[in-house]
């Protein structure tokens, strides 16, 4: 059976909003609705562009509604997360009075029956709102806009800027040839995948020969040595960001393993220091002991017991084309 | 000089499944061994590839760079790739080939759909200010778009079931409509399936394209439109940019006896329909289309992949419509042909 890995990436995004959708979102903390001057036709929501011809507008903004008439629409029996209720609800284009385009929304109806094309809907804000398109809570059936709970104003500066979280959950296969690199670790073994075409040897996981673009099975495992010599090496000083656990600058080497053609990547090093780290550097590798109970080996376990490597203190190797391997 | 003497010799697509246990890299390195060993053809004789794929589906940041293993990039070769359906991998191939110093062109489309939730996933390509932030969903703009179908008299319910049936081969129509609404006025048959799969395609010149097929599928007419994003901008009851693309690429210079839509949704085929203006002389989506088997980024390409077997099998002409974005906001038109255009200087 494949086994399959669940991750969560998510990506905090801030924008800019520029002169006209900044003024659009100013407008709804002031619970007002705008849209922009186009000849005779007001387009909302406002753009700085004609989203025909690319063409530039005058930015002439212009309050619309904040009632108006339901162009089409669908019902959303069961919302997603993502969605502006939690119950529920319509979606629905709605033609605001004044307005030419119709602005894309949440309805709050009750049920299916209660929605009808030209059906006249009116905003329900939130009582405090930040400058987003969901200060609108959602529209409600009949002329009249409402708050929902206390209203705490309008925002004290014009609105520049939009936070958006975007958040996706990922399950991807793990190839079964990764998980046997974890698994032989726990020997304190390194092995690689020969491709029979080509006999190069493979020492990721990937479980394919990219050259002859053919999958490498189980039968084509072979056993690598322990030791080998840094190519090249990088000094990472760390940044701050969601998910960075290291906050002194770290090294990461590139090791040619002893009597092979095969270089193990970016990989840590242990007991030698970030400015010590050089090109010719005689290395074994490092495993984690078994008594040493919940340990995780290097780069949070993807080599499983493989914990990075150490000098073995032998003269450093004075060969200026080792640098050349990384790969 | 412009060489319009292009054909599709050959294309193969992997099993298309709800949920395979595949990585993307492994499926293109056996669909691409399945599109060329048929035509005698090795990895060494393709001269280019384009292949089109998605991060935001993959959830891997260059993911398409991971796909290069499967082409055999050594010694290096000629590549490019599309954050596109592998319909416009093709579109580009076409174009590299016209430069006329190669011969041979792979392209391919490649997704797991089942790597994430897609109702989840496609708000987040959406327009950031309005559409975004209310999970503003495929599905959703799809039912939006149909209830104004049906509103203009496009599309009615009963239509849209038939396409239905007659795609999937399976069900009756009147069984179909006692079924509940996903999203009114859509029921779960109007609605493509989620499907895992890759496709690749292999182009080919001249003699070369001649001596490797006996009815190589020329490709006569090729183009691809373009509408705004959001689609409060757009007329949803009319698609200009199918209607250009398809004028561009010579719809009206002869008769379709086949056409392939990627209509996801049973009304965007009625759509296409009347915007093509294709009758019921016409063969529309024997395949099954989109509707039977829709492989997120391959979906356009296998429509394409169908017309060419219709010219392949000896056929005279085919169209073939591949689209991207929501409420067919991008449209490709490919016309193939069992005879090559006119060279035209």
């Amino acid at each position: 059976m494949t086994r399959f890995v669940d991750s969560t990436i998510t990506f905090p995004y801030r924008r800019s909003l520029g002169p006209v959708v900044g003024a659009f979102m100013t407008a709804l903390t002031e619970r007002r609705i705008l849209g922009v001057r186009h000849g005779d036709a007001v387009l909302v929501p406002p753009m700085e562009w004609d989203p025909a011809t690319g063409a530039e507008l005058a930015a002439d903004l212009v309050e619309v509604g904040p009632a108006g008439a339901v162009d089409s629409w669908t019902w959303v029996p069961t919302p997603s997360e993502q969605h502006p209720l939690d119950h529920a609800f319509a979606f629905a284009f709605i033609r605001l009075d004044g307005a030419t385009t119709p602005l894309l929304h949440a309805v709050d109806a009750g049920s299916s029956a209660a929605m009808s094309v030209g059906m006249r809907v009116a905003p329900r804000w939130k009582g405090t709102r930040v400058g987003r398109i969901d200060d609108l809570a959602c529209f409600v059936p009949g002329e009249d806009a409402e708050t929902d709970g206390e209203d705490t104003g309008p925002a004290a500066e014009p609105v520049e800027r939009m936070d958006y979280l975007a958040s996706i959950t990922y399950r991807n296969p793990v190839p079964a040839s990764n998980d046997r690199i974890v698994e032989v670790s726990h020997e304190h073994r390194l092995i690689g995948l020969r491709c029979p075409t080509c006999a190069r040897v493979y020492a990721s996981g990937n479980g394919y020969c990219p050259i002859d673009a053919i999958p490498l099975g189980p039968e084509c495992e072979t056993d690598l040595p322990n030791t080998g010599t840094i190519t090249n090496f990088v000094v990472v000083t760390p940044t701050p960001y969601p998910g960075q656990t290291e906050t002194e600058p770290f090294a990461r080497v590139f090791v040619l393993l002893d009597d092979t053609d095969v270089v193990i990547t970016y990989s840590p090093v242990v007991d030698l220091a970030a400015r010590d780290v050089r090109v010719g550097v005689r290395v074994r590798a490092v495993w984690i002991d078994d008594e040493d109970d919940g340990a995780t080996g290097g780069l949070f376990g993807a080599w499983g017991s493989f914990a990075g490597w150490r000098p073995t203190g032998e003269p450093d190797v004075d060969n200026p084309d080792l640098v050349n391997r990384i790969f | 000089m412009t060489s319009r003497d292009i054909a599709v010799v050959g294309w193969a697509h992997t099993p298309l499944v709800r949920h395979t246990e595949q990585s993307e890299t492994r499926m293109l390195m056996d669909v691409i061994t399945a599109a060329i060993t048929p035509l005698g053809l090795t990895r060494a004789d393709i001269d280019f590839t384009c292949l089109g794929s998605c991060d935001y589906i993959t959830g891997q940041a260059f993911s398409f760079v991971s796909n290069l293993d499967a082409i055999g990039a050594w010694p290096p070769k000629r590549d490019s790739h599309v954050e596109m359906d592998g319909a416009w991998a093709l579109y580009e191939a076409w174009l590299r080939l016209q430069e006329g110093d190669i011969e041979i062109a792979v392209v391919t489309g490649s997704g797991r759909s089942s790597t994430g939730d897609p109702s989840l996933i496609y708000p987040m390509e959406m327009d950031p200010y309005f559409l975004a932030p209310l999970g503003a969903d495929p599905v959703t703009f799809a039912a939006l778009q149909a209830r104004a179908l049906i509103d203009a008299g496009i599309a009615s319910e009963r239509a849209m079931a038939e396409v239905a049936v007659r795609s999937r081969g399976k069900g009756d129509v009147d069984t179909l409509l006692a079924g509940d609404y996903v999203r009114e006025p859509l029921r779960r048959h109007d609605l493509p399936p989620i499907t895992d799969g890759a496709a690749a395609m292999v182009l080919a010149v001249g003699d070369r394209a001649r001596h490797l097929v006996e009815h190589p599928a020329y490709i006569t007419g090729f183009d691809h439109r373009t509408e705004c994003h959001n689609p409060s901008f757009r007329s949803l009851t009319d698609s200009p940019s199918t209607r250009i693309a398809a004028a561009a690429a010579g719809r009206g210079d002869g008769p379709i006896e086949v056409a392939e839509l990627q209509a996801a949704f049973t009304h965007e085929e009625l759509l296409l329909r009347s915007v093509l203006e294709l009758g019921d002389d016409v063969v529309v989506n024997a395949s099954g289309g989109a509707l039977a088997a829709n492989p997120i980024m391959a979906s356009g390409l296998c429509r394409i992949g169908h017309a060419a077997d219709h010219i392949l099998g000896g056929g005279h002409r085919a169209l073939a419509h591949s689209t991207s974005g929501p409420c067919l906001q991008q449209n490709l038109i490919c016309i193939l042909e069992g005879t090559p255009a006119e060279m035209t200087a």
